[in-house]
């Protein structure tokens, strides 16, 4: 796995977190618990001196682990942000997971339309999945949340999509550039709290945080940061191998980002 | 480790994401899920296996072979990071091509040996398009050698057939080099090919860390923030996207020109003394700030851009270009009041041509903004010398400012 400058990294992060804020009349961050949104709350506070000046959204559907739940009631107090709960329904769903397919981007649907967000910050990275690298740091999602890939608009230099029709909601991308392990070198380097599913436990430890219905954990030792960051330098297996959602399936995760899955 | 952005150009079919695919394999970069997955896909459609299936993940990417947005994708070779950029090769995706190719600090240009392949429209357009953006390190990549059956003269012709193209719209021969290879069967890429002993030079990989080495970017030294706007509580925030800024000394907000002294920097969360090249800020300012802050541009006090109305650029055309158009500049929208054609240029040929300008042209242009804006030459401060042209919404042209 690639470790890149972490600099420059924080640089870009910094400047599109910044321009989401500054583009956009009413911005909102998705906020899992997991270690990227959380590294994107902590670049947050560096854009703004300490404040995270916009609402952060957790879509619940009731099943997260205990320790999630727990980690976001101890973040949001301590860092001082305000959270929106959005309640997801757990019901049969024929394109994904009864959990986490297409009942949560339902959700924030209605969250979108009620509180009037027009751009939203999401936490992907281009090295998760083969889709998910073909974003761009800004990009247009639709009313019904489509993400019209085929006709993605130009996006060179600094210069990123802003032409909105009332309709549409920007999806915005900081951490599009980062490699999971810098994620884990940038935490290590910023002291960032992160949620306990990811070390170590009897043997096991959670490598990418979904509800507790679709995630399972994976083998490992590594009990702290330190030990995530060698076990990442030298491991072969995907990031998402423990997601049952998506299972790498191209298509699936094709269909999944379509209808608007965070 | 360092990272080097490598935009791959090309014709469609030329192998621009099989070669990725590959080097991807080679260098031990793809996982085996990722790897299994193109496999299996491959099999799926009945086909041999492709590499390009490793970048192409979209459905229709893989069905219809074509690669239709681009991507971006990292190898690790002796410390430093080459990432390559993907970009799709039809003419009608050239947004998309630019998209990725505009954050290219080293290009790699595919051509294909195939007898009915070769030289065609698009390994042009994009060449000039590179140049455009100002890449000027190019490494052309003669692929597909195994469909002739790595012949020597195959490749020298192919050589010969760009390299007078290459000079004269502006690359350095001392900076461009020729490599035979075949991505799809990994000749040349990573090691030297042992069916190709006539080339002496060598392998691919290689060529591209020694061309992404001595691409280092440029300061002038002189001071320029990009201003984003401000901050809730009201401080400045920008890019410095030259030189630095000390706190306690006075710099100018232009296009107005208002002189202010510098009261504090804040960079990523600390307050410094110095802010400098590639650092996000924000900044405590004490004078009469202009009402808008987003769109102006700090400066030092005797060192300022021209402040002007008229500019004149080079315009690569990608939608309708007219007067209705309007220029993103530095964030902001400026509608144009007058658009006066110069010149037009095929960019297939680099040859002048008569007549109003069409998709794909170059443009050579006088253009009236609606107000004045800051500006420098493309090649001293690209942040100050680019322009995106919009013409009632839509993706018109990317315009530079031509020294002199």
């Amino acid at each position: 796995m690639i470790e890149q400058d972490l600099k420059p990294l924080e640089e870009k992060s910094i400047y599109v977190i910044r321009e989401a804020k500054l583009k956009f009349k009413n911005v909102a961050a998705l906020w899992s618990m997991g270690k990227d949104s959380t590294t994107m709350l902590a670049l947050t506070r560096k854009a703004f001196l300490g404040k995270i000046p916009f609402p952060v959204i957790h879509i619940d559907n009731g099943i997260d682990f205990p320790e999630t739940y727990a980690f976001r009631e101890w973040l949001s107090k301590k860092w001082n942000f305000k959270v929106i709960v959005g309640r997801s329904e757990i019901k049969p769903d024929p394109m994904g997971s009864a959990c986490c397919g297409r009942n949560k981007p339902e959700t924030l649907k209605k969250l979108l339309e009620e509180y009037g967000f027009d751009a939203l910050i999401v936490s992907i990275r281009r090295d998760e999945h083969g889709i998910r690298a073909k974003e761009r740091y800004m990009s247009p999602r639709d009313r019904d949340f489509r993400w019209d890939y085929k006709n993605q608009p130009a996006e060179l230099w600094d210069d990123y999509a802003s032409k909105l029709d009332a309709k549409e909601h920007m999806r915005v991308h900081p951490l599009l550039d980062w490699n999971e392990i810098d994620v884990w070198r940038y935490i290590k380097r910023e002291h960032i709290p992160v949620n306990p599913l990811y070390f170590s436990r009897n043997g096991f430890r959670y490598r990418s945080l979904g509800c507790t219905h679709c995630t399972v954990a994976l083998k490992s030792n590594a009990k702290n940061v330190d030990d995530i960051i060698r076990e990442l330098r030298t491991t072969r297996q995907e990031e998402r191998s423990g997601r049952s959602m998506d299972k790498e399936h191209e298509a699936a995760m094709e269909r999944l980002r379509a209808l608007g899955y965070m | 480790m360092q990272v080097r952005n490598i935009a791959l150009l090309g014709h469609k079919d030329h192998g621009k994401s099989t070669l990725i695919g590959r080097l991807l394999m080679q260098t031990g970069a793809a996982t085996r899920v990722r790897i299994r997955e193109a496999q299996e896909y491959s099999k799926r459609l009945g086909r041999g296996f492709e590499p390009a299936f490793i970048l192409d993940s979209f459905t229709e990417e893989r069905l219809n072979e074509m690669t239709y947005d681009t991507t971006r994708a990292e190898i690790k070779h002796r410390g430093m990071a080459l990432a390559f950029i993907d970009v799709p090769g039809h003419e009608e995706l050239i947004k998309n091509m630019i998209s990725g190719a505009s954050y290219g600090e080293v290009a790699v240009l595919l051509v294909s040996a195939k007898p009915d392949e070769g030289i065609r429209g698009q390994t042009k357009r994009h060449l000039f398009v590179a140049r455009m953006l100002g890449i000027d390190r190019l490494i052309v990549a003669v692929n597909k050698m195994d469909t002739v059956n790595y012949d020597e003269e195959r490749f020298r012709a192919i050589e010969r057939g760009l390299r007078r193209f290459i000079s004269a719209i502006g690359f350095d021969k001392r900076n461009v080099a020729f490599v035979p290879i075949s991505a799809y069967d990994g000749e040349n890429t990573v090691k030297r090919s042992a069916r190709m002993r006539w080339y002496g030079g060598k392998p691919l990989v290689e060529m591209i860390y020694e061309s992404a080495k001595k691409a280092t970017p440029k300061a002038t030294g002189m001071l320029r923030i990009a201003v984003q706007g401000t901050l809730p509580g009201g401080l400045v925030a920008g890019k410095i996207v030259s030189g630095s800024v000390r706190a306690g000394e006075m710099v100018a907000i232009l296009p107005k020109g208002a002189a202010v002294k510098v009261r504090s920097i804040t960079v990523n969360g600390a307050v410094v003394k110095v802010g400098n090249a590639g650092n996000n800020v924000a900044l405590a300012l004490a004078g009469t700030l202009p009402k808008e802050m987003r769109g102006t541009i700090i400066s030092g006090i005797s060192s300022r851009p021209i402040v002007t109305d008229r500019i004149r650029l080079r315009v690569f055309v990608t939608g309708a270009f007219g007067r209705a158009m309007s220029v993103k500049f530095n964030g902001i929208d400026i509608p144009c009041r007058k658009v006066r054609v110069l010149r037009v240029i095929d960019t297939t040929t680099g040859a002048l041509r008569p007549g109003p300008p069409r998709l794909l042209d170059a443009v050579e242009a006088d253009i009236t903004l609606s107000r004045k804006v800051p500006v420098e030459g493309y090649a001293i401060t690209p942040e100050l010398g680019r322009f995106v042209l919009y013409n009632k919404g839509m993706f018109a042209g990317i315009g530079i400012i031509e020294p002199g």
